[in-house]
């Protein structure tokens, strides 16, 4: 599903934000990305998402070269690979079930389909009853919940997310990550970069550590350390 | 298509910048305005100086200090000529009467004038008009012709007049085109001012956008119909402010002062319109395009 082959990637001038990443996700996989603040975790993350290119090597995600992918075709990229933040990255202004509507518009779907698919995803992750209200007034764990339905809508082969228990309490937490744990179920790809060392302890799932942009481990049914 | 949805999303950025947006629609519409004008100007002139280089008219004025043998003398020649079709002769006191005609109810006026200063005149009417300036210039090196020396203005045709006219009109179209070509310059950084507020009150919203898979063109046509939206609505106030000059402005000037050579009819309304409206939709467009060109990375 995801493949790092001698990936490297420099800012400038000379700050490493990778060195020599080999990596092999399975389809299907539920991995975890480890590592302090600065270990090239968000540089991973943000390679996977093209959003800019790696200095040296080569990455492929769901059977397709990012380097050698057009930039017209980034789009739909994207849409295959769900995105959950820290920050949750929701529209203050709009409700939650427009929210969730935002990505599967952005897709062209159909309106019948969008009124058909937002209630039934709202419903799996628990928020069916607050459709209407704006993100502000729903708690930060129940905001999370709206932006995994947002990232998982379109039913993507591969979910990321960045610290995404970053901001919520323990007992949140593991509400968030018995959804994305659902979702793994259902066959997609779960990529989830965090902090979170009770977490990662607790699922025993394979565990990429990263420092200073160097992978140092990689083991399944790993602990944090 | 997602009209709706782009259509929702421009109006509630229009609305929310909404002194912007006000500032954009005016600049269009003022400078559309005086577009609409100027052509209404042109048109007018242009039918003038038809209707001038198709009259048919010389009219010859004669020097006061002319015999009467050799204003008659005159008139038999001018007979004799093949392209005229008829000649009138206009004496001094028909002058005169013509005159307090045309100053109907200001005939006081001419009470000022001690005796008589207008010239006797032939009026010369032609089979073709075609033949104006042959005919024309025979009278203009004519000793009893009221020439004054150097120039041939004692003889009075329908080119001269439409000449000077097509000169006033060229100014008045460099001036003209010079002000829109302004005016437009400025709608357009408006637009695009506006258009850059709703990118910079969007980024979010783009961001978003494009990490969920929105392709380039679905995150810009809500900005572009903005833009679009500005121009148009500007363009058709110009529009309606167009066609009400036209329609009342103009006949009351023709009205009041029926020498003047305007008529609301010579101008094509519709064509008029559609340009105006096209004109500003365009202006919409490109401001808009413009700040998406700047500031909205891809």
């Amino acid at each position: 599903m995801i493949r790092f082959e001698n990936v490297a990637k420099t800012y400038d001038p000379n700050i490493v934000g990778l060195e020599d990443v080999n990596i092999h996700i399975e389809r299907g996989e539920f991995c975890f990305l480890v590592g302090h603040s600065g270990s090239g975790k968000s540089t991973f993350i943000r390679l996977l998402l093209k959003e800019f290119e790696p200095t040296e090597g080569s990455i492929t995600v769901a059977g397709r070269n990012l380097q050698r992918m057009r930039r017209s075709a980034l789009p739909y990229h994207r849409r295959n690979l769900g995105c959950v933040f820290q920050d949750f990255k929701l529209l203050p202004n709009k409700t939650v079930a427009d929210n969730v509507a935002y990505a599967l518009r952005v897709t062209g779907q159909p309106a019948r389909a969008i009124r058909r698919k937002v209630p039934e995803i709202l419903n799996l992750v628990g928020l069916g009853d607050k459709m209407n209200n704006l993100p502000d007034e729903l708690s930060a764990g129940e905001q999370q919940r709206v932006s995994v339905a947002r990232a998982f809508v379109n039913h993507p082969s591969l979910l990321v997310a960045d610290e995404p228990t970053g901001n919520l309490d323990p007992d949140t937490s593991v509400g968030i990550m018995q959804l994305l744990y659902r979702i793994n179920r259902t066959g997609t790809t779960v990529l989830m970069a965090t902090h979170d060392r009770e977490m990662v302890d607790k699922m025993r799932k394979r565990v990429i550590a990263l420092e200073d942009g160097k992978v140092i481990r990689d083991e399944d049914k790993g602990l944090y350390r | 298509m997602h009209f709706k949805f782009f259509f929702n999303e421009a109006v509630n950025s229009l609305v929310r910048n909404w002194v912007m947006s006000v500032a954009a629609i005016v600049t269009v519409l003022v400078s559309m305005f005086v577009l609409g004008l100027g052509l209404i100007m042109f048109f007018n002139f242009q039918t003038a100086i038809s209707d001038l280089r198709n009259k048919l008219e010389v009219e010859v004025f004669i020097k006061n200090t002319a015999s009467p043998d050799e204003i008659n003398g005159l008139g038999d020649e001018i007979r004799a000529m093949p392209e005229v079709k008829d000649v009138g002769f206009i004496s001094k006191d028909e002058a005169l009467d013509r005159l307090r005609g045309s100053l109907k109810g200001h005939e006081d006026v001419l009470d000022a004038l001690s005796g008589n200063p207008l010239p006797p005149s032939y009026e010369i009417t032609l089979k073709d008009p075609q033949q104006i300036e042959t005919v024309a210039s025979r009278f203009f090196d004519n000793p009893i012709v009221d020439n004054t020396p150097g120039t041939h203005d004692g003889v009075k045709y329908g080119g001269e007049t439409s000449e000077r006219l097509l000169k006033v009109t060229t100014y008045f179209l460099i001036g003209g085109a010079s002000f829109v070509m302004l005016l437009t310059v400025a709608s357009v950084l408006l637009i695009s001012n506006t258009t850059r507020l709703s990118i910079f009150a969007r980024r979010r919203e783009v961001e978003i956008m494009r990490l969920v898979g929105a392709t380039n063109w679905f995150i810009r046509w809500p900005f572009i119909m903005e833009g679009i939206f500005t121009g148009m609505v500007g363009a058709a106030i110009a529009a309606i402010m167009v066609m009400l000059t036209n329609r009342f402005i103009i006949e009351s000037v023709v009205n009041k002062m029926p020498f003047l050579p305007f008529n609301s009819e010579a101008v094509p309304m519709f064509w008029l319109v559609l340009l105006v409206v096209i004109g500003g939709t365009l202006l919409g467009s490109v401001g808009s395009g413009l700040a998406l060109r700047r500031f909205l990375k891809i």
